[in-house]
């Protein structure tokens, strides 16, 4: 099936969810479920139950939004950003505060660059036990490319302090990931 | 590593995941549960037919919330002892009525027992003005309650 196809019936499913189809939505669920799961899932720290949940969750919301859904934008787009707010509200609903658990010693020295190689396992490992914020930050710019204007907005902080997250999650990371090797 | 590198390291793992079970059975009986109460009938209307409609449904909403604090209210003064048992004569209360709109029904039951405890701790009570005042502003809800059934239809 051609891309043009797809958002074709993709609108057509849309519409018709709606208006009340439930068959309608299961389709865009079968259609958009790993790209919503994926990314909640980096968000969750790769814990598969709590991403499960989110992603549930996501999908609940979605349909009850969808009547004010306008197609301004791609609907796989609108429920990518419905699914990440979730994820979102979850981190700030267990109360993480990522400064408090930043501790200066863990962060690499001035001039010392943050990036290092590793395998995707490992990397995944050690993202997962970034404080959750601070693990936001960083999958939300380094994973899935969002400028730090949005994830300013999205989780209400400042340009710079979303800056200041991510070269502390990054020096975290590179932390994590010298102690495993 | 420079930072290209890292940044490429990091763009691959942006890849799409199915969740490990499949969700939607749980989504599906999800949504049987919201389309008792959100979705009740999803007719294609227009945007202030729509407005109309939660209109309809925050000042529900705002009667029930009321009523808790009514209740609440009331078995308080329930439980506080009293002198001289007095059935309370004025502002005879409305009948009971139950509204074809099950929406708009558990409204009306929550109403109605509250206006009972009411009128139970004005016995207890009888000379509180704010029981008097609050079984009137009650009384009033039921009414408002029976007008909004009647714009619904």
């Amino acid at each position: 099936m051609s891309p043009a196809s797809t958002r074709a019936n993709d609108t057509d499913d849309v519409r018709a969810a709606a208006a009340g189809d439930r068959h309608a939505f299961q389709r865009l669920y079968r259609l958009h479920a790993g790209r919503v799961h994926g990314a909640v899932y980096r968000l969750a720290g790769y814990d598969h139950a709590r991403a499960e949940d989110l992603t549930q969750d996501a999908f609940i919301r979605a349909w009850q939004k969808l009547p004010g859904f306008r197609h301004e934008s791609a609907f796989g787009t609108w429920l990518y950003r419905l699914a990440i707010n979730v994820a979102l509200m979850d981190i700030r609903a267990r109360g993480a505060d990522p400064v408090s658990m930043l501790d200066d010693d863990h962060l690499p020295e001035a001039g010392e660059t943050p990036f290092c190689a590793a395998e995707r396992v490992e990397l995944e490992r050690a993202i997962g036990q970034l404080p959750p914020r601070a693990r936001a930050v960083l999958v939300l710019h380094d994973i899935e490319g969002w400028r730090h204007e949005d994830i300013g907005s999205e989780l209400g902080m400042a340009v710079g302090t979303s800056k200041a997250q991510l070269h502390r999650a990054r020096g975290l990371l590179r932390k994590i990931l010298g102690e495993s090797s | 590593m420079n930072e290209f590198e890292w940044r490429r390291q990091m763009r691959d793992l942006r890849q799409p995941l199915m969740p490990q079970r499949d969700l939607w059975a749980g989504i599906d009986a999800a949504l049987d549960d919201d389309s008792q109460l959100a979705r009740l009938p999803r007719p294609a209307t227009s945007a202030v037919s729509l407005q109309k409609h939660r209109q309809r449904w925050l000042l529900a909403g705002s009667l029930a919330a009321s009523l808790l604090l009514v209740g609440g209210f009331g078995w308080h003064l329930l439980q506080a002892p009293t002198a001289t048992p007095v059935a309370r004569a004025a502002n005879p209360a409305p009948a009971t009525w139950k509204p074809d709109d099950p929406r708009l029904a558990g409204a009306a039951i929550e109403l109605d027992a509250a206006r009972m405890e009411l009128q139970l701790a004005i016995r207890q009570s009888p000379d509180s003005p704010a029981l008097r005042r609050l079984l009137d502003r009650t009384e009033l809800q039921q009414i408002q309650l029976r007008q909004l059934a009647k714009q619904a239809g």
